[in-house]
């Protein structure tokens, strides 16, 4: 057991819930924590491949799916099985389950329906918002809305239940209602006007006017954009005005502009995260305590939830305490950020006291209640000039179909929408976006979080714009690319590199492409060639981003990480060990990750809302120097290899600079007056020897064993911010004083306890960089060759390749396969993959894999796909997220070759085979 | 025992099936998709070719039935499934009708339904042979192809009575477990339509 | 309920009172805790949850087992991914995957792994040429659905593999 364990530590207090850590009684089986902390030590492993790798290829128990209350130690040996029930009607007046004609063997113990959460006096989070459960003689709001838990003693019970429910009509429904109106969730416009020259100020922008908002809404919930002339939204009136003068010049364009206005909707799909949702629930009535297995996106934000959700309950079903442990993820891809799931299965266990309860989807439950990508409808209009082929304005507008509920549609739309100019400088823009209630399954974040939806639509229209005009495809990206210092939609520049024209000029110099006009040219009887290419950038970060990080050594040079990143495949584990052993020498053999709890001694607390404080309220809160603007991120939005590997990264420097180098200097017997004292970053590691010239080379075992030894530094955790720039910060360690891009730091002398110093300084981006859509991007172009055959419509991918760039890729070879796993799941995107929004999509019940298709290994060019990563543009460059950026020119891509093919511009996803031997009917 | 909901969501396709029943000279009324007429019930039709066609004509609501179809395919890949998509995950005949060697029907497909994977069985789960094949075929070209000894599997008219009133694999299309809806009336109407089919000189619609 | 004994990576077990409609699949993670074998869709689209099976004749397939009743196993012999390893040396299956960066969450390794495993076994009995390697595998490999990797690496690892003992495994 790690010491971080032993310790009955307080994560935070939440409606006076204790959320902690309780230790874990003496059992055979080894703890929770010690099988997710990998690789793990003394573990026979190959040099090359993930800190995980051994693990994941022995079927070592890992994920929340593979754990059962006999694998707790301490906890009672049996597991309940609980069962969700959810509607697969949203027009009818839901009347309850029919339970009696279940058999006797199959008989849940508990039913936990919408009376028994008001009863015991549950709340709902707000990002959450709305009934937990459809109470009897309502209609759900959406298909797939909870409709009750059983809760069975047996795992036969269950599963005779779970197939009965499944396949017969136990659920009673009523009146016919119709589907239920709901407001929208968010309705925003971004415009902005440049100045007559790149250099001059903008004449509007949501930066320098802040974001605005419709302030009316027809009955429908749409919004109305007009600048309607009352009082309320003032600052709309300024925005919709230059808005609506775009939209004049756009509609009654001069002789010499080409305005193309198009329609593009795309479809709803699912994930398809491998790994169905599920957790494990035990209260234990006795302590009060709630003890829970989760395997999530956003850890922190779970447990925060599940506190709030039943901090008012009545004595009975409020604990005192509640400890959450998180495992490795089994795939997320968005889906498992503030999901709902992991407040049933709290619900669960409080419904079941004294019994470790399962609660878990099966397929086609997570079809039902998963969350969505929103389908986007999209109708926009672009004008360029038609002798120098630049851009002139661009306007569109967006609606997503938001599902059920809330969840992330807000913030899906305003980030769709301002990336819609893709890699393009517009100087007029005007995009409205608003997100709408549906009766449909909730939408949510998916890889991509609007930005594929909006960024395929703008590449199409780009091809379209060079097919008119003539224009080689690569030369209109050149002469339109947004150039670094150029500015965004929003008004800010990126603050990061922008890499286009290397980008475009490696998909130029490509065979692909170079050669594309002799394939299509030799292409079979029976069969058409076209080639395509899209190049997009995507943002990472979410303005308001942040990580933990924790690195130890001990007396034998054995190094141990703590981090509060999610390992989900995206290899963050990997990447942290990679970026600490930088600076340590070795790669850790106990990485921990999604440990939320290994950082009390920072005694972090935070107060608002990171995305929408106030700078006097920041400057305030900041006095206390346990404050920060948030304590722990989800793992989504890219953000991992910058964000989520920071904190663990400067701890690492920390114990290298304030640990391990004055441990060598007393080795070396070097005082501190010796100018070579001061000389560390002269230093460097191979092998886990510690280099520096003319010195003899030190073994890292020798160096711990000395600073223990010394009592010196062993261990540090440090905890970073980054609302597009990092909160930087001054502590006073020794003698010295040490700024860092972190916003807190605790230390560990020897063997002792880790004790948190106290910043002298702080500085926290300022509170109005919220006004920033993003100011951080990675690209990444995509070129495919397709072939068609036309008696079948079937779309075969003949040779692929995307080039991307990334800053420092921290494990390149997950960088690659990050690339590879976005072409596939574009390439199902694009071509496959489609849920019908209502009764006869997901929320049905009815869906699986077999009807759901995505991408197989036959459907793409496993053998001929070629990912290049450009290197770094300078040493100092930091690593850039690229999860989600890999998978979005590779629709867009596979459309224009789709059009060079056949001569046919699809305006709707997916383009299937039927789709495409009807136009070539 | 109650009727499954999952019958409901299967109305979509049954109609659409019935549409290319009626472009294939068939006269099906949604009332009696789901039933086989007795062949006494065509004792008005005087002609006795017409009257042998007319036989087959209803016995095919039974041939091209999703039941059949699927694994009577044009190609190498069954279809699969009330709405009859490409088989997932892609499975090809393979040299003996039974799979490739990479995925052999019978791993999945053992010896009777198992309604928990909603997954059809039966002892002799197979492909039938590619010049068996059905799919995207008029019901009178599944007529003379069923005559056709070289397309049948050798059988003469009599061994096709045997075939589809009393095998056991033919019978499954009857009781195909969850998710799957059953062929049109029973194994034994359509064995007593195949039969009077043949006695009557075996004449295609 | 019917009785069931079966050999699982070599060991002996039973006899088990089983359902009837029990599947496999729970057989394995519910009932003896092995939990190695996934659950990814439970109704073989994906094979995440794919073990081998051991024929008496000496051959050997996958076999999902979210589809089939654990009643169905009984007498049989099957490899799951918990048993590749011996004494925790690992395959050069399993090696190759690691170092290949095979996978990503890791879900859907063991169908990968089991069925490329089968496939080393069949090519070492029936070896076939080395030009209609990547084919083979193909085959072999596209029953198994992967939602993170887009497959590259799980291809490229099994066909070093083959390539590294091209003697053992190409004609």
């Amino acid at each position: 057991m790690r010491p971080s364990r032993r310790d009955f530590v307080k994560l935070m207090m939440a409606s006076g819930i204790a959320v902690a850590v309780t230790p874990m009684a003496r059992a055979d089986a080894p703890t929770f924590a010690s099988r997710e902390t990998l690789p793990g030590r003394g573990v026979a492993r190959p040099k090359l491949g993930r800190v995980d790798g051994v693990a994941k290829v022995t079927g070592a128990k890992l994920y929340a799916s593979d754990f059962r209350a006999a694998d707790m130690p301490g906890w009672p040996s049996e597991t309940a099985h609980a069962l969700f029930v959810r509607s697969p009607d949203a027009s009818h007046v839901y009347e309850g389950i029919d339970l009696d004609r279940l058999a006797l063997t199959a008989r849940p113990t508990v039913v936990v329906t919408a009376e028994d959460v008001a009863r015991i006096g549950m709340r709902v989070p707000e990002f959450y918002a709305g009934d937990l459960f459809c109470p009897v003689g309502k209609t759900p709001f959406f298909l797939g809305q909870p409709l009750a838990l059983l809760i069975f003693e047996r795992f036969d019970d269950f599963d005779r239940a779970r197939l009965a429910l499944r396949d017969g009509d136990y659920l009673k429904f009523g009146a016919e209602t119709g589907p239920l109106e709901g407001p929208n969730y968010g309705a925003f416009r971004f415009t902005r006007v440049a100045g007559p020259t790149p250099d001059a100020p903008d004449i509007y922008s949501p930066i320098q006017e802040g974001w605005i908002s419709p302030g009316f809404f027809e009955s429908s919930g749409r919004p109305i954009w007009k600048p309607l002339p009352v009082a309320k939204g003032g600052e709309y009136v300024k925005g919709a005005q230059f808005g609506d003068e775009i939209r004049a010049g756009l509609d009654a364009p001069d002789a010499g502009t080409l305005v193309i206005e198009r329609d593009f909707e795309t479809q709803s799909i699912d994930p398809v995260f491998l790994e169905p949702e599920c957790g494990l629930a035990w209260y234990d009535p006795a302590k009060r305590n709630l003890e829970l297995v989760l395997g999530v996106q956003s850890p922190f934000e779970a447990a925060s939830a599940i506190a709030f959700l039943l901090g008012e309950a009545d004595a009975d079903h409020k604990p005192a305490s509640i400890n959450a442990q998180f495992a490795y993820v089994g795939g997320g891809f968005g889906g498992k950020d503030h999901t709902p799931f992991s407040l049933y299965i709290a619900l669960a266990g409080m419904f079941l006291p004294g019994r470790p309860v399962r609660l878990a989807h099966d397929r086609f439950q997570q079809f039902q209640g998963g969350v969505k990508r929103h389908a986007f409808k999209m109708h926009s209009q672009i004008g360029v000039d038609r002798k120098s082929g630049l851009i002139t304005a661009f306007a569109a507008d967006h609606v997503l179909d938001g599902g059920g509920m809330a969840n992330y549609s807000p913030s899906v739309a305003v980030v769709g929408a301002t990336g819609a100019l893709g890699i393009y400088s517009v100087p007029k823009v005007d995009v409205t976006t608003v997100a709408l209630h549906s009766r449909g399954v909730t939408a949510g974040s998916m890889r991509g979080y609007g930005t594929l939806q909006t960024m395929t639509a703008i590449e199409v229209l780009a091809d379209e714009i060079c097919t008119a005009l003539q224009l080689d495809p690569i030369e209109f990206r050149r002469r339109n690319a947004l150039a670094t210092g150029g500015r965004t939609m929003t008004g800010n520049p990126y603050s990061v590199s922008v890499r286009t024209p290397e980008i475009l000029a490696k998909l130029e110099a490509n065979p692909i492409w170079r050669d594309r006009a002799s394939y299509k040219a030799t292409a079979k009887h029976g069969f058409l060639v076209g080639t395509g290419v899209a190049v997009c950038t995507k943002d990472y970060g979410t303005g308001a981003d942040c990580s933990l990080g924790r690195v130890e050594i001990d007396a034998e040079g054995r190094v141990s990480i703590h981090g509060d990143a999610v390992e989900m495949g995206n290899g963050i584990g990997t990447a942290i060990a990679n970026r600490v052993a930088a600076h340590i020498g070795v790669v850790a053999d106990r990485v921990g990750v999604s440990e939320i709890d290994a950082f009390d001694a920072l005694g972090l607390f935070t107060t608002g809302d990171a995305y929408s404080t106030t700078q006097a309220a920041q400057d305030e809160a900041a006095k206390n120097p346990r404050w920060v603007p948030a304590i722990s991120s989800a793992t989504s939005a890219s953000i991992g290899a910058h964000v989520g590997t920071q904190a663990a990264a400067e701890a690492a420097r920390v114990l290298f600079r304030f640990g391990l180098w004055p441990a060598a200097l007393a080795i070396w017997d070097i005082p501190p007056d010796d100018p070579r004292a001061k000389q560390w970053d002269e230093a460097f590691w191979q092998d886990g020897m510690l280099l520096m010239s003319g010195l003899s080379p030190l073994p890292l075992k020798a160096i711990a064993a000395k600073a223990h030894a010394m009592n010196g530094i062993t261990g540090t955790m440090a905890h970073a911010f980054s609302r597009w720039a990092w909160s930087q910060a001054t502590f006073t360690v020794g003698e010295y004083q040490l700024t860092a891009d972190i916003d807190a730091l605790a230390i560990r002398r020897g063997d002792g306890d880790f004790e948190p110093l106290d910043r002298s300084a702080v500085a926290f981006p300022p509170a109005d960089y919220n006004r920033i859509g993003t100011a951080f991007t990675s690209l990444c172009g995509t070129l495919v060759r397709i072939e068609i055959e036309r008696a079948t419509g079937i779309v075969r991918i003949d040779k692929a390749y995307s080039v991307l760039e990334c800053g420092e890729a921290l494990a390149p070879e997950v960088v690659r396969g990050q690339a590879q796993g976005g072409f596939a799941m574009g390439v199902g995107y694009a071509l496959l993959e489609t849920l019908p929004p209502f009764e006869d999509g997901p929320g049905n019940g009815q869906w699986n894999l077999g009807q759901y298709r995505i991408a197989r290994a036959s459907d793409l060019p496993v053998n001929d796909l070629v990912v290049e990563i450009l290197p770094p543009l300078s040493p100092k460059e930091p690593p850039k997220g690229m999860a989600e950026v890999v998978m979005i020119p590779v629709v867009p891509a596979l459309l224009n070759a789709i059009f060079e093919a056949t001569g046919h511009r699809f305006d709707s996803l997916p383009v299937t085979a039927d789709r495409i031997k009807g136009v070539l009917a | 025992m109650t009727r499954p909901k999952w019958l409901l969501l299967l109305v979509v396709p049954v109609l659409a099936n019935g549409l290319v029943f009626a472009a294939t000279g068939m006269a099906v009324s949604s009332d009696t998709s789901r039933t086989l007429a007795s062949p006494e019930s065509f004792a008005a039709i005087t002609d006795p070719v017409q009257r042998s066609a007319a036989y087959f004509t209803e016995l095919g609501k039974v041939l091209e039935s999703p039941r059949c179809l699927n694994c009577h395919p044009a190609g190498n890949r069954p279809s699969q499934g009330d709405m009859m998509r490409p088989h997932e995950p892609p499975v090809f005949r393979g040299p003996d009708g039974m799979g490739l060697v990479s995925m052999r029907c019978n791993t999945c497909h053992q010896g009777a339904n198992f309604d928990q994977g909603r997954i059809p069985g039966h002892p002799a789960w197979h492909l039938a042979p590619l010049e068996m094949g059905w799919q995207g075929k008029t019901l009178s070209e599944i007529c003379q192809q069923i005559k056709d000894p070289a397309r049948n599997g050798g059988r003469t008219p009599e061994d096709l009575i045997d075939h589809i009133g009393a095998d056991t694999l033919v019978g499954w299309a009857w009781h195909p477990g969850v998710g799957r809806t059953p062929a049109p009336g029973t194994q034994k109407e359509a064995g007593a339509l195949v039969a009077a089919w043949v006695k009557s000189g075996a004449a295609c619609p | 309920m019917t009785t069931l004994s079966l050999s699982v990576n070599g060991r002996t077990l039973g006899p088990f009172e089983v359902r009837d409609d029990l599947t496999m699949n729970d057989f394995l993670r519910e009932q003896l805790g092995m939990t190695g074998t996934k659950f990814g869709c439970g109704a073989a689209q994906c094979l995440s949850c794919a073990v081998i099976v051991d024929m008496p004749d000496g051959s050997s397939h996958t076999n999902p087992t979210c589809v089939v009743p654990a009643a169905n196993f009984d007498g049989k012999a099957i490899r799951t991914i918990e048993g590749h390893a011996k004494d925790g040396v690992l395959t050069p299956l399993q090696t190759a995957f690691i170092e290949h960066f095979s996978f990503q969450c890791g879900y859907c390794t063991p169908g990968f792994l089991n069925e490329g495993q089968v496939l080393l076994e069949r090519l070492e009995k029936t070896p076939v040429p080395r030009a209609t390697l990547e084919a083979v595998i193909a085959e072999a490999l596209d029953g198994h659905l992967c939602r993170c990797t887009g497959y590259v690496k799980y291809h490229e690892a099994v066909r070093a593999v083959i390539l590294a003992d091209a003697g053992r495994y190409l004609v």
